[in-house]
């Protein structure tokens, strides 16, 4: 069930949010590859997420995640409003000292190059939703950790979702991806877990 | 990248953002203007003109304005979770606390510029130390924004942040506020050793409360 730590680990990790225990006792190795977190609405997956992250308050436990702060795209874009998607990730990547890199080609890889110098607030969902995921390629961090990353994308976007992920995966990083829609990267996946009620295990 | 670099990218990201969608600044403008126009009338002139009341009246303005602008700033954070993506980052709790303190204080001097004009145009005050004044006006906007977003941060999520922001900082800020406006109003009268006085106040407390939110804010903010 466990694996030898490599790019991330949480070691019998606990969280406890307003008096309620949401991960119980979790122990999960991630090195180079795809791994699928499944679960029931309320199981605890994007509290798993953000403690590998290091946004959610462990009660008990040690997270380790080596080769810099992982990149952790959330429910919601987490892109600031007033800036433009350009911006956005020229200072995301500038403040993890990458420099702006190839963000326009970025984002025009992932249909945005008529809408990356607009402000971010008025793209649709969607087009917010492409421009936090182009972070994959801006960021190229060891550790890519994607909470629903479905949501809100179309057919094309799907498209370059799986293809940004696969990049990811020959590059050597390890992509934890919590998903309902698990049957979309299922055959890329070299693990898959189910988290039930703060408890995790492998299928 | 150093800390310092990582801070000022943190306060450029701030006022990219306020410059596209000034709604903190309009408000906090619209908000000192009315405070001032107000203040002076209800006191009648004789009275709104006393160095004192005209110091107060105007700090107190710059007080509630600089809650304004670091609400409004943290509101634009947590529309879509965009903190969570600084708070992920290396260095970026302090980063995020001291970029915030730089670019609210420059917003907030821009604020405190064009009410200190519209003060001194309305109430035809006469200024004796000018430079005086000016000193006391910058350690001032610097001393208000380091207690304001240390609360904020540390209010986050909670739900009547905006009522609770003012509730828990003012009281924290009232030795700042009285240093504000009696060393305006040392600097209005003349009293140039009194104004010094007040000035080093304000900037040992912009020192103390600036190391202390970079101390408390890692380990502080959910």
């Amino acid at each position: 069930m466990r694996r030898v730590p490599e790019n991330a680990s949480l070691n019998d990790v606990t969280v406890v949010l307003d008096d309620r225990a949401i991960l119980r006792g979790i122990s999960l190795g991630l090195g180079p590859g795809l791994t699928l977190l499944r679960g029931p609405n309320g199981a605890g997956k994007t509290t798993l997420l953000r403690a590998l992250a290091g946004l959610a308050p462990l009660a008990r436990g040690r997270r380790s995640v080596s080769g810099g702060p992982p990149l952790y795209i959330g429910h919601r874009p987490m892109l600031l409003s007033g800036l433009t998607a350009r911006e956005n990730l020229a200072f995301l990547a500038a403040f993890r000292g990458l420099g702006a890199g190839d963000v326009a080609g970025a984002l025009r890889a992932w249909g945005l190059a008529g809408e990356m110098d607009r402000p971010i607030e008025r793209l649709s969902a969607g087009q917010r939703r492409r421009a936090s995921l182009a972070r994959i390629e801006t960021e190229q961090m060891p550790l890519v950790l994607l909470d629903e990353p479905f949501a809100d994308l179309d057919s094309d976007a799907l498209v370059r979702l799986r293809a940004a992920i696969n990049t990811a995966l020959v590059r050597g990083q390890a992509v934890l991806m919590a998903t309902h829609m698990h049957h979309e990267l299922d055959q890329d996946a070299t693990h898959r877990y189910v988290l039930d009620d703060g408890a995790l295990r492998e299928v | 990248m150093n800390a310092l670099d990582r801070a000022l990218l943190v306060a450029a990201r701030e006022l990219a953002a306020e410059r596209r969608r000034p709604d903190g600044f309009v408000a906090a403008l619209t908000f000192t203007a009315l405070l001032v126009l107000m203040e002076s009338l209800a006191f009648g002139p004789g009275q709104a003109r006393q160095p004192g009341v005209a110091s107060a009246l105007y700090w107190i303005a710059i007080l509630f304005a600089a809650t304004l602008v670091a609400t409004r700033s943290f509101d634009r954070e947590l529309e879509d979770d965009a903190i969570d993506a600084v708070l992920v980052l290396d260095g970026g709790r302090e980063a995020l606390y001291a970029g915030k303190v730089i670019a609210i204080a420059i917003v907030l001097a821009i604020v405190a510029l064009a009410a200190a004009v519209l003060s001194l145009v309305l109430l035809d005050l006469g200024v004796a130390l000018a430079g005086h004044l000016v000193l006391v006006g910058v350690l001032g906007i610097l001393a208000l924004p380091p207690v304001i977003v240390l609360v904020t941060l540390l209010a986050l999520r909670v739900r009547a942040r905006v009522a609770l922001v003012p509730i828990l900082s003012f009281p924290i800020l009232m030795p700042q506020l009285v240093a504000c406006t009696q060393g305006a109003a040392a600097a209005l009268t003349g009293d140039a050793s009194a104004a010094l006085g007040w000035a080093g106040i304000l900037a040992a407390f912009a020192l103390v409360y600036g190391v202390l939110g970079l101390t408390i804010v890692p380990a502080a903010i959910e």
